[in-house]
């Protein structure tokens, strides 16, 4: 830890220059692979996430099977290369944890019932990350069940909301995360209707505290969830015109999103 | 283009109207649950899906492949989450692992699985894969666009709706390429026409080289 | 072997049929590669890194420079270490989980085609003799199977190699976040892989022709030439004269695939 105090914000300016609301560039492309159903790639500053869907297909072993509803298995896994220090292969109880809060989360937007006795397959790989990567992850995983054609209620868009240097901040980097009265606090909802689908905190949040992060936090999510929405429409809108089709992961600049 | 194009949990309607395909109601209001375009008349309204897995419906025509045989029975790959089953006491004819076969939907089940009746089998050809919720572009209005894939490619074709193409004889390697540029455009309008001309133009290259 | 779905049966009559007319069902020759697309540079966490892509077969591709501990019979080297996912992303028949058969058998082609065509002096990544040393973790993720993964994991992996940055090193320790240059890279062993299916021998063989493989072979060859790692899989067999022609082939598609990766 640095001796010298940090200020997180100077003058309306954080350490990497967005303003206390202001996401991280974002990009978003939905249709980057050929053998998933649908599939998408998130740039979410230094994060990226790859998502592929599959499904639905038969639930096995046939005892996991619900003849209520599909089941849905997002999966989370970092790229050994994704981290500073090298990530072991193997899944951790951080991975497993992250799959499971997500897989929820998705549940609660994709029409499950309408496919009984089967499951959903949706698969998160990242491949760089500068904190906040499940909520990468997971907006790459909703506009790949879009893409792969699930039927769903709406999207689900998430950002990570927290503190850093009694500042409460939208999307914070690693840097901000590293402050010593660091909160992180992902949150994700359906758009459409506000309902909240992942909540997770840890640090200490006073109750006013709280209602400023939970403002900024739905405010994230419903412009990641307009950028989710472009993406999307504009794998036709770019048939239509006869544009060349794109190759996926191209260095095009990625888009700042501004308040 | 005039329809509009909508995500997963965007509105189609305020109206009250009969609700349509891949459309629920929130709040009063018609939403849609599928990333497609918007089809609204005075008294329905619902979207047109433009990805998608096949979800059946009784007495849809379908392709399979036969996987294996058991007691009593074949297992058929019908494109879907599911499995098929045919009983052997259902049909004369012998099936064997392999054969392509087309089948009417006789019951879907609470669970979504499907029962199958008026097997037939087709011998050789070619099975072609391509994207169920882009099939009734294939087949298009009173079998328009099926006429002019027969025509323009020569081909003897059978259509199923679970994204299986049956194809023998003809050219083909055109008509895998109609499909595809069916699936690409299938948002389009007049797409008949324009997949008529696209195979007019790649006949008559092939005819002079 | 996973079961494999009956639709793939019969795409392999498909192909033999279209190779007894004297094509491929992609239309291309027998001796040709499908397009080849190298991006490099794309993860900053990583030390080099590279997506590559063979037709529509995918990898993504990483790099990461870590001090440990050398083997006790080379004190004064450092190493690699490949790891090749089949990730679960790329095809419908991958599963997470313990490595497949499969998937330790391409890390072990691209692992040894590089450490036996000397691609690394390894001595240039010791430390501190008989204490520390540089490893080269070299991850690789297929994200689309569409056959060939030998030869797109083997790109992959070099095409992050000869872009990697070497850290920095102070009194035989890594200095975190720090490079001191690029990773010294003295070859580049590229593979090349052969399907035989009934008489016929393709190269770079798409998925349709991987299901109706007899026989596979995959040539190592460096930049002089020189072969460097050979691996034949599956059941069939290959006579030698044939064997010599798709060393050959090799030679040659081996410098185009070269060209793609510096």
């Amino acid at each position: 830890m640095k001796e010298k105090k940090i200020q997180y914000v100077k003058n309306g300016k954080r350490l990497d220059g967005r303003k206390v609301d202001e996401l991280r560039p974002i990009k978003i492309e939905a249709g980057v692979l050929s053998r998933a159903q649908g599939s998408a790639y998130v740039e979410w500053g230094q994060n990226k996430a790859l998502a592929a869907v599959f499904g639905p297909h038969e639930a096995l072993p046939q005892h996991i099977q619900n003849p209520k509803k599909a089941l849905v298995n997002f999966v989370y896994r970092m790229a050994a290369f994704s981290v500073p220090d090298r990530k072991n292969p193997r899944p951790g109880r951080r991975d497993i944890e992250i799959s499971k809060v997500c897989s929820e989360a998705l549940e609660k937007a994709i029409l499950v019932e309408k496919f009984p006795n089967t499951m959903i397959d949706v698969f998160v790989q990242i491949l760089d990350s500068n904190a906040g990567t499940r909520i990468t992850g997971l907006a790459a995983a909703s506009v790949a069940l879009a893409d792969a054609g699930i039927p769903m209620k709406d999207m689900v868009s998430g950002v990570a909301v927290g503190k850093a240097g009694g500042e409460i901040l939208t999307d914070l980097t690693k840097d901000e995360e590293d402050a010593p009265d660091a909160v992180d606090m992902p949150i994700a909802i359906l758009p459409n209707t506000e309902e909240i689908v992942l909540l997770q905190m840890d640090g200490l949040l006073t109750t006013d505290e709280w209602k400023k992060a939970k403002e900024l936090g739905i405010q994230g999510c419903k412009k990641v969830y307009e950028l989710q929405k472009e993406a999307l429409l504009k794998k036709y809108k770019n048939s239509e015109t006869k544009q060349k089709k794109q190759k996926p992961k191209t260095k095009t600049k990625s888009k700042a999103v501004k308040k | 283009m005039d329809k509009k194009l909508v995500v997963p949990g965007e509105t189609v309607s305020e109206e009250r109207k009969r609700t349509g395909d891949n459309v629920i109601i929130r709040d009063g209001k018609i939403v849609s649950t599928a990333l497609g375009l918007v089809f609204e008349n005075d008294t329905t309204a619902g979207v047109i899906a433009l990805e998608g897995v096949y979800i059946p419906k009784r007495g849809d025509i379908i392709l399979g492949i036969i996987e294996s045989e058991v007691f009593g029975g074949y297992i058929v790959d019908v494109n879907h989450s599911l499995k098929s089953f045919i009983p052997k006491k259902s049909m004369i004819k012998t099936l064997r692992k392999g054969n392509v076969i087309s089948a009417k939907i006789s019951e879907v089940n609470e669970v979504k699985e499907i029962s199958v009746e008026n097997v037939r089998v087709f011998y050789g050809g070619e099975l072609i894969e391509a994207q169920p919720v882009k099939i009734p572009r294939m087949i298009g209005k009173n079998g328009s666009m099926l006429s002019v894939l027969k025509e323009g490619t020569g081909c003897s074709l059978m259509i199923g709706r679970n994204g299986w193409v049956w194809a023998k004889d003809g050219d083909i390697n055109l008509l895998k390429k109609a499909i595809k540029k069916i699936e690409k455009e299938a948002h389009l309008n007049d797409l008949t026409n324009l997949i008529k001309k696209f195979l007019e133009k790649n006949k008559t290259k092939k005819v002079s080289k | 072997m996973s079961k494999e779905k009956p639709i793939w049966e019969l795409k392999s009559e498909e192909v033999k049929k279209a190779l007894r007319n004297g094509e491929r069902l992609d239309g291309r020759k027998f001796d040709e590669y499908r397009e080849i697309i190298v991006e490099k540079d794309l993860y900053k966490n990583a030390e080099g890194s590279a997506n590559v892509s063979i037709g529509k077969t995918k990898v993504d591709a990483g790099v990461k420079l870590l001090a440990g501990e050398p083997y006790p019979d080379s004190p004064d080297q450092g190493t690699i270490s490949v790891g090749v996912e089949l990730s679960p992303l790329s095809s419908p028949e991958f599963k997470y989980g313990p490595p497949s058969e499969e998937a330790i058998e391409v890390s072990r082609v691209v692992d040894r085609g590089i450490r036996e065509a000397k691609t690394i002096d390894f001595k240039k990544l010791c430390l501190k003799e008989g204490e520390t040393v540089l490893i080269a973790f070299i991850d690789i993720y297929s994200t689309d199977h569409f056959g060939n993964l030998f030869d797109t994991s083997t790109l992959g992996a070099m095409a992050s190699l000869l872009h990697s940055k070497i850290p920095k090193v102070e009194d035989g320790k890594v200095v975190k976040g720090e490079y001191s240059g690029k990773l010294p890279i003295d070859s580049t062993p590229l593979l090349c892989t052969f399907s035989k299916i009934d008489d016929f021998i393709v190269v770079d063989p798409s998925i349709e022709e991987e299901k109706a493989t007899d026989a596979r072979l995959s040539i190592s060859v460096n930049e002089k030439g020189v072969l460097s790692a050979f691996q034949k899989g599956e059941s069939g067999s290959f006579t030698l004269s044939e064997v010599d022609e798709m060393i050959k082939i090799a030679l040659k598609r081996t410098k185009d695939l070269r060209k793609k990766v510096e």
